[in-house]
């Protein structure tokens, strides 16, 4: 796994430093599981082109704060606008028609494997191969318990934080956010209820999308971007709803967490590559045992 | 032309190569309840799914408060105030009573209103009351009975169908659901389209009923009629061993 490596800074005590990088990552990490969750709940649908998203969210910041100079704020503003259009536009334009009409679940999973990689290869058109980074939004490091927490990591957390907390807001006590679940729920029993589905499906469609982009923003003040990430983003991203179970908003950031503490434990003391291999095996096993994941509910 | 409050004219619905229903025709008048009875696969689900615009009818119309209703989508009917309670107790499993009952009201804008309903039919259910934060899923099968009605009159229908709300229940709570459902249609004036596989109860409390026999109408009239059918009593009313006693 070659992108999104979360480097120890300095030399903090290797087991505390590795639990204040997992509580960073695992924020980061939520906000993707929980784009890619509600996805798949409402359409269910695989957002293949999650990672693709996140890199583009990557883009779009590293252009108006890093090349225009705009405010950091205003690049997140724009990755979270330019994605939550290409995910509505994405509902609208291809999985609508073919949700609808396909006879096979394969069709609208093949349809978005092409998604990401038109995603990507627009991206490598337009951007290019370089990793790009941005610089610092604010510098400075803190230092407690024995371990070094850069204060551009904090702010990704608190971020980061701050829109998980939005969104689980939305979802749980507005109209269009319970609209969501109880389509999620049950399609048939929510039409009769009189919502849209079209319109209900774009509109998570859009903020899933968004909050991938969300991601990417957060992240690339924190290790750069590069057009190529997009595919280790969204095996991550699988991995993790894969862990906790799909579809579940709870099970979202239980992967989260597990993840991005076993990615930082596994960095401090392991030698690099060999952190994924065991969390790939250990995913592997654990799915053999519970194949819903550990929140997740029994198809059917 | 004046039409009935609610009419299906002549209605007919295929699935792929199977028709379900043919040239269907049902009356309801303003406040009365009606009631659709018939065997397993005779089309009751069909017609109700064919009033909510689930599923359109190939051929017929569809009449409710003089404008047609059968080329709507389900969000325009419910709109229009037609709420469906589905069969099998439908409750949103994973979200609390309360959010469920919210859920009914989806298409309102009044908050002020919409509270006091909710706040109005915790009184008619206090059972509900009690479990207003509970997960719907974890009710028991009068409760989420309760909980389907509850939410399908959170939209102020003025005309409800209730696909066989005593399945699978406890004769005692079937008999709760029954004085609710005629509470409902003379307390609050919601006309009521009420379909059930216990034919004895749907007639008993319903004024017109018709009885559905493989897609058609075979019989129709007033439901006290309909009660002493010698038909109706042999099929639908488990008259049969008697008759055949006697």
């Amino acid at each position: 796994m070659l992108a999104v490596r979360p480097v120890p800074l300095a030399q903090g005590v290797p087991m505390t430093q590795a639990l204040v990088d997992g509580c960073v990552l695992s924020a980061n990490y939520a906000l993707i599981a929980l784009g890619i969750t509600l996805i798949f709940s409402i359409m269910n649908l695989l957002n293949f082109a999650h990672g693709q998203m996140l890199m583009i969210g990557g883009f779009m910041v590293y252009y108006v704060y890093g090349v225009f100079h705009l405010p950091f704020a205003l690049g997140l503003l724009a990755a979270a606008l330019v994605l939550g259009l290409i995910g509505a536009g994405f509902e609208r334009f291809l999985f609508r028609r073919v949700l609808r009409v396909a006879t096979r679940e394969e069709n609208s999973m093949l349809l978005a494997v092409g998604t990401a990689l038109l995603l990507e290869n627009v991206a490598l058109f337009l951007f290019g191969e370089k990793q790009r980074g941005v610089p610092e939004t604010v510098s400075g490091v803190v230092q407690f318990a024995g371990a070094f927490l850069p204060y551009q990591r904090l702010e990704v957390f608190l971020v980061a934080l701050v829109l998980i907390l939005g969104l689980l807001y939305f979802v749980q006590y507005t109209r269009p956010g319970r609209a969501m679940r109880a389509l999620a729920q049950d399609r048939d029993a929510a039409r009769l209820m009189g919502v849209n589905v079209d319109r209900t499906a774009m509109m998570g469609f859009a903020i899933g999308a968004g909050l991938a982009g969300l991601a990417g923003g957060l992240l690339v003040t924190v290790q750069g971007v590069n057009a190529g990430i997009g595919t280790d983003i969204s095996i991550k991203a699988f991995i993790m709803i894969m862990i906790g179970g799909a579809g579940v908003v709870g099970g979202a950031i239980l992967g989260a967490v597990v993840l991005g503490f076993a990615e930082s434990i596994g960095y401090a003391y392991l030698p690099g590559s060999l952190t994924y291999l065991l969390i790939f095996l250990a995913l592997i096993l654990f799915l053999v045992i519970r194949p819903r994941g550990i929140m997740g509910h029994p198809w059917g | 032309m004046n039409k009935p409050y609610f009419a299906a004219e002549s209605i007919s619905v295929r699935y792929d190569k199977v028709q379900a229903l043919r040239e269907v025709s049902l009356v309801c008048e303003e406040g009365t309840c009606i009631a659709l009875i018939g065997a397993n696969g005779a089309g009751k689900t069909t017609t109700l799914r064919a009033i909510t615009g689930l599923k359109r009818p190939f051929a017929g119309e569809i009449w409710f408060e003089g404008s047609r209703i059968d080329r709507l989508s389900p969000p325009e009917i419910v709109a229009r105030g037609i709420s469906m309670v589905p069969e099998g107790r439908r409750v949103f499993p994973l979200m609390s009573v309360r959010d469920n009952l919210m859920m009914g009201a989806h298409l309102r804008r009044d908050g002020a209103g919409i509270r006091s309903d909710l706040d109005r039919l915790c009184d008619r259910f206090p059972r509900l009351r009690e479990r207003l934060g509970q997960n719907a899923g974890t009710l028991s099968g009068g409760e989420q009975e309760m909980v389907v009605v509850a939410r399908a009159l959170m939209a102020r229908p003025r005309l409800l169908l209730l696909d066989e709300p005593s399945l699978g229940l406890a004769p005692m709570v079937v008999r709760d659901i029954a004085r609710l459902i005629v509470a409902v249609n003379r307390e609050e004036q919601v006309s009521v389209i009420l379909v059930e596989q216990n034919s004895r109860l749907a007639l008993s409390i319903s004024r017109h009923g018709y009885v559905l026999e493989t897609g058609r109408v075979a019989l129709a009239g007033e439901s006290a009629e309909l009660l002493v059918n010698d038909h109706v009593r042999r099929l639908y009313l488990g008259a049969g061993a008697e008759a055949e006693a006697s």
